[in-house]
């Protein structure tokens, strides 16, 4: 079976660059509530309940100021992929206590949140284990030099 | 040196992936042959076989939670870590098997 590529399922319009966030709760409700603008939410306070349930279950930041949180949810329709860049770094759980500044956030529908998800998640950390491909994402200034970072060999 | 191992988070979504790709490669980087297979949610991937663990020089298991065939490595140098230390410094951790081999 042919898998999915992660790239198709990043949704531009929730691609963003130099987003103003103290903390990660400032992250999270401007995710949520951009993805409930464009309409992949049917409520974001229901999919940032979810975004923290997974929080709880350990860290989420994989280092080298990447997070990338993930909420499998009823409030998700259709699973996707936003982007942000901070304008700062912030606070948040990882491997190597660096702040984080680039979060790469999962939005996963329940119909999706078993093998589809999984081995789109395995992609990205796979890519995210390329050096040059985090030194791309720490460079870019625009959402489009965000989304070329991620799809770097 | 001929490496085998495993890699196995506790969540089984991000490190299991990121520490059998940045074990791979930089074992490569330093003239190693290097194969990691990842036992996470999505089941077991790049599944090592009997004739490549009988070929290794020394078994890697990256892993925080219990391995699932671990008897296959039986008799066989093997180092064990944790994914965090696997992550943070695959440098420093094949040039400790290097060393660990030439005892």
């Amino acid at each position: 079976m042919q898998e999915e590529n992660y790239l198709s399922i990043i949704n531009e319009q929730a691609v963003e660059v130099g987003v103003a966030a103290c903390d990660k709760e400032t992250v999270f409700e401007h995710v949520a509530r951009r993805l409930e603008q464009i309409g992949v939410l049917t409520s974001s306070e229901h999919f940032k309940k979810d975004l923290y349930e997974r929080e709880s279950q350990g860290p989420t930041g994989i280092g080298g100021g990447i997070a990338i949180p993930h909420g499998k949810s009823l409030a998700v329709k259709n699973t996707c992929i936003s982007i942000v860049k901070l304008e700062q770094p912030i606070q948040w759980e990882s491997f190597d206590d660096e702040p984080v500044q680039i979060v790469i956030l999962f939005a996963v529908s329940l119909a999706d949140k078993n093998n589809k998800f999984l081995s789109m998640m395995a992609q990205v950390a796979r890519k995210l284990a390329n050096e040059e491909v985090c030194l791309r994402l720490a460079a870019a200034a625009t959402p489009q030099e965000l989304i070329q970072a991620l799809g770097a060999a | 040196m001929n490496i085998v191992g495993v890699s196995a988070c506790s969540a089984g979504i991000a490190h299991t992936y990121i520490v059998q790709e940045k074990l791979e490669k930089t074992a490569k980087a330093m003239g190693h042959s290097c194969k990691i297979e990842t036992q996470g949610s999505i089941g077991v991937e790049n599944q090592l076989t009997p004739e490549e663990i009988a070929a290794a020089d020394i078994v890697l298991l990256a892993v925080d939670i219990k391995v699932s065939g671990a008897d296959r490595f039986k008799g066989k140098p093997t180092v064990k870590v944790s994914t965090e230390v696997a992550t943070k410094n695959p440098v420093g951790l094949i040039k400790s098997m290097e060393k660990a081999l030439e005892k």
